[in-house]
Formats: C-alpha cells, sequence, structure tokens
C-alpha cells in the first residue's frame, strides 16, 4: 500500500504544555484509521491541523501524493484532496443539494454533471428525501449524512471525520457507521477520531492512539 | 393650532400632492438610499475583515467603529463643512450645500453603523460555517460570502439602522446641505424649520412620510425572514 500522506514534526503546544509532537507521521492510500486517545489529548487538533484549521507549532513539512510543501501556510492544493468534517457538522441555511453539491460550486463546477454527482451522493447517504426540508431543522444523524455527501461528492483523497457518532445514538448512529465502509472500498483514506466501539471494530480499520503526546500505532 | 387640527391639515397636506413636500421627500430618500449604498459595500467588507482577521491595531479599529456610534451628526456635519468650505481640504470639489455634500456626510454617517453592526453579526456566527466553506475548497472571497449570508439578518438589521440614522439626522444635513428648498432640504431640516416658523402641518406630514419609511423597510426585513427557509444561496 503506497503512502498518501506524511508529515515529518508535527508538533503542538499549548502555552508551556505540549499536546504531541509527532516525527514522520504517515497515512496510507485507501486506508480507514480510527484514532482514539483520552479526551484532551489533541485527536481534533491533530486532524483539524492536517484540514488546515489549525496551525502547527514546528516548521512542519507534509508531502501529499508525491509533493512536499511546508504545513503553514497551508497548501491550497491540499484543499483539493482533503476534507474535514466537523463532530456536530453545521449546515447552510440554503437547501440539503446545495450544501451538498457547495464543494462543487466552489469549485466552479455546475450543471448537469454536478447535478447528477449531488443526486447521487444524497442518494448514497440516504437523503434525497429531505431536499424539500429545512437544513438547519435536520436532526444530528441527518445532518451528519449530509455532511458525509457533501464532502464523498468532492471525491477526496483523505476524508477526516471527527467524532461521527458522538452525538447519535440508535439507528442514526447505525447509519452512519453503514456508510463508512463505502467510503473506504471507493480507495479514500478515511480517518475517524473517535471512541466508538462499532468504529473501531469495522474490517480492516487500523487503530491509532494518541498518549503522552505520542502516536501509537496498534494492530 | 390644536394637534388635531395639525395632523388634518397634515394629511390633508399630503393627499393633496403638494410638489414642494413630495420634493423634500425625493431629496430625502434619494440622499439617504445613494448615501448608504455607497457606504454599505465598503462598511461590510470592513466589518467582516474586522471580525474574522487578527491584526494590530484590530481593538483599536473596533473601538474607533464602536465609539463612532455616538458620534452627534452635527460634528460630522461640522468637519465635513470644514473640509468642504472653499478653503477647506476638498472645497475644490464645490460640494457644500449640495446634494453631494450631504450624500458624502450620510456617507460618513452610516459607515460606523454599518461597520459595528456587521463586526457584531460575523463575530457572533457560528465559526464552522467559515470552517466548513474553507475545508470544502471555498476560496476566501466564497468563505466571506457564504459567513455573511448564514448572517444576513444581522446585515440586513445593520443597513436598516444605518438607513434609520441617515435619513432621520438633522445637524450634518443642515450643515452641509444648508435647508436649500428643492436642493437640500430634507424631512428632518425642513420639519426643523417648519416648526421653527410655527407651521406645523407640513413638518407633521413629513413626519408622518418618515415613520411610514421606517416601518416599510423593517416590513420588508420581516418579509425577507420569513423567506428563510426558500433562500438559495450562494452558489
Amino acid at each position: 500500500m503506497s503512502v498518501l500522506l506524511s508529515v515529518d514534526r508535527l508538533r503542538k503546544a499549548h502555552g508551556a504544555r505540549t499536546l504531541f509532537d509527532l516525527r514522520d507521521f504517515q497515512l496510507d492510500a485507501g486506508a480507514a484509521y480510527v484514532l482514539t486517545g483520552i479526551n484532551g489529548a489533541g485527536k481534533s487538533t491533530l486532524m483539524r491541523m492536517l484540514a488546515g484549521l489549525e496551525a502547527p507549532d514546528a516548521a512542519a513539512v507534509i508531502a501529499f501524493g508525491g509533493h512536499s510543501a511546508p504545513l503553514r501556510p497551508y497548501p491550497r492544493e491540499l484543499r483539493e484532496h482533503i476534507v474535514y468534517v466537523h463532530q456536530d457538522p453545521v449546515m447552510f441555511s440554503t437547501s440539503v443539494a446545495h450544501n451538498v453539491g457547495y464543494g462543487l460550486y466552489a469549485r466552479g463546477r455546475h450543471g448537469a454533471e454536478a447535478d447528477a454527482r449531488i443526486a447521487s451522493a444524497m442518494a448514497w447517504a440516504g437523503v434525497a428525501s429531505l431536499n424539500g426540508s429545512p437544513p438547519a431543522r435536520l436532526s444530528g444523524g441527518e445532518k451528519q449524512r449530509v455532511a458525509l455527501a457533501r464532502a464523498k461528492v468532492l471525491e477526496p483523497r483523505l476524508l477526516l471525520l471527527d467524532e461521527p457518532t458522538a452525538n447519535l445514538d440508535g439507528a442514526a448512529r447505525e447509519q452512519v457507521i453503514a456508510l463508512i465502509p463505502d467510503l473506504v472500498a471507493e480507495g479514500r483514506t478515511v480517518v475517524m477520531a473517535c471512541h466508538d466501539r462499532d468504529l473501531i471494530g469495522l474490517p480492516g480499520v487500523r487503530r491509532m492512539k494518541l498518549r503522552d503526546g505520542q502516536l501509537e500505532l496498534k494492530s | 393650532m390644536a394637534l388635531s387640527e395639525a395632523i388634518a391639515a397634515a394629511f390633508a397636506l399630503l393627499l393633496s400632492g403638494d410638489a414642494a413636500l413630495w420634493r423634500i421627500v425625493w431629496v430625502s430618500l434619494f440622499t439617504s438610499v445613494t448615501g448608504l449604498a455607497l457606504a454599505a459595500p465598503l462598511a461590510v467588507l470592513l466589518g467582516y475583515a474586522i471580525a474574522v482577521h487578527r491584526f494590530p491595531g484590530r481593538r483599536l479599529a473596533i473601538w474607533i467603529a464602536q465609539a463612532a456610534l455616538s458620534l452627534p451628526t452635527v460634528l460630522v456635519g461640522l468637519l465635513l463643512y470644514l473640509v468642504l468650505t472653499r478653503h477647506g481640504l476638498l472645497g475644490g470639489l464645490q460640494w457644500l450645500f449640495t446634494q453631494r455634500g450631504i450624500i458624502a456626510g450620510q456617507v460618513l454617517i452610516a459607515l460606523p453603523v454599518l461597520v459595528a453592526f456587521t463586526l457584531a453579526a460575523v463575530q457572533a456566527a457560528d465559526p464552522r460555517f467559515a470552517e466548513t466553506a474553507l475545508v470544502h475548497g471555498a476560496s476566501r472571497w466564497r468563505v466571506m460570502l457564504t459567513v455573511l449570508y448564514e448572517v444576513r439578518f444581522g446585515v440586513m438589521a445593520a443597513v436598516i439602522s444605518g438607513f434609520g440614522r441617515v435619513i432621520s439626522e438633522v445637524g450634518c444635513a443642515l450643515m452641509v446641505g444648508g435647508n436649500i428648498a428643492g436642493e437640500t432640504r430634507t424631512i428632518t431640516t425642513a420639519i426643523a424649520l417648519e416648526t421653527s416658523k410655527g407651521e406645523f402641518a407640513q413638518g407633521i406630514a413629513l413626519g408622518i412620510v418618515l415613520v411610514a419609511v421606517a416601518l416599510a423597510m423593517n416590513a420588508v426585513l420581516l418579509l425577507l425572514q420569513g423567506d428563510a427557509s426558500t433562500a438559495g444561496g450562494v452558489s
């Protein structure tokens, strides 16, 4: 399996406390990972850093798809390939379809092809019937599925999911979990920060644990 | 003249289509809307930029915007008068006692209101809107448009507050405009003049127009809020 991403010297400190200091952090292409660790270990911070939402402290260098660049400032081209989904995704107050197509529109892709991709992603996530509903009024599970469709439609090479099932229970949680293997089967690298045993137990998922500022890869 | 008689005379004046009265209304609306239209894009950009960017002097910029809210319009008028007067910095423009001069004053009066309200609206916005836009590949401009769309009612409230401030101010319009009949006489300067002459009917008639405009603006905002669920968005 080829390496999709590697970062040399990924460090973050809050004041005098070092949250983590990772050397030669790597993710393989087409692999699924769960990132575990106690609350405050820095799981979300690590994901947000890879998504360019937080800057690393040290002069980290990221290699992605064969190209190397400093991680700070965040390389614009990474936005084409990496999508981050919040623990509690926010919906734009437009329509469900517009939310799903947001990234396509941002890339200047409109028309029949974009519409077909949006419809396909909505059908995949089981949210096609929600298009008439105001996005803000969707349930937590529905929002998470719309957010997954919004990410999937862009066909990212790396998908970062921050606690995708943390606020869900019952059927809503199961519906979200059922979507994850499809993303991996499409060849995307998926990293999920979570404590959910069902996500951790998905076939083929590798386990990483952030502990004492270091990353342990578990089999 | 008793109040009831003055009100009756005011309505009669409004319904009669009095040209001088409706000219005053037109000058007021034209200068206010133009001033607001000129100030709004810059102010919204400034308000957004101050809200989302961290830069040296940011707190000073916020303080100035908020302090300028309570700046008396007559003082704005005085400063603008000194700038526009024949020997002033911009005296060559010959805008003193013209509608352009009033519009310049309206821009200066509306700017801090629009900046402060936009700043507050953007600061109150959920930061995940900007983050979600960013991680889905939006450019900085698109992120800004997306966030402004999400706080559009706050921005609209800013515009309506700005409009309320410029159309109801009297000090600046009086000093810079000169209250010239048919040219720079606005609703507020006319009310001040007519009241000082003891002519209450026209003052009340213009006051009714002012209240009607304020009610109409707020009704528009309410209607737009009502349509929020069917809005189209930035695409």
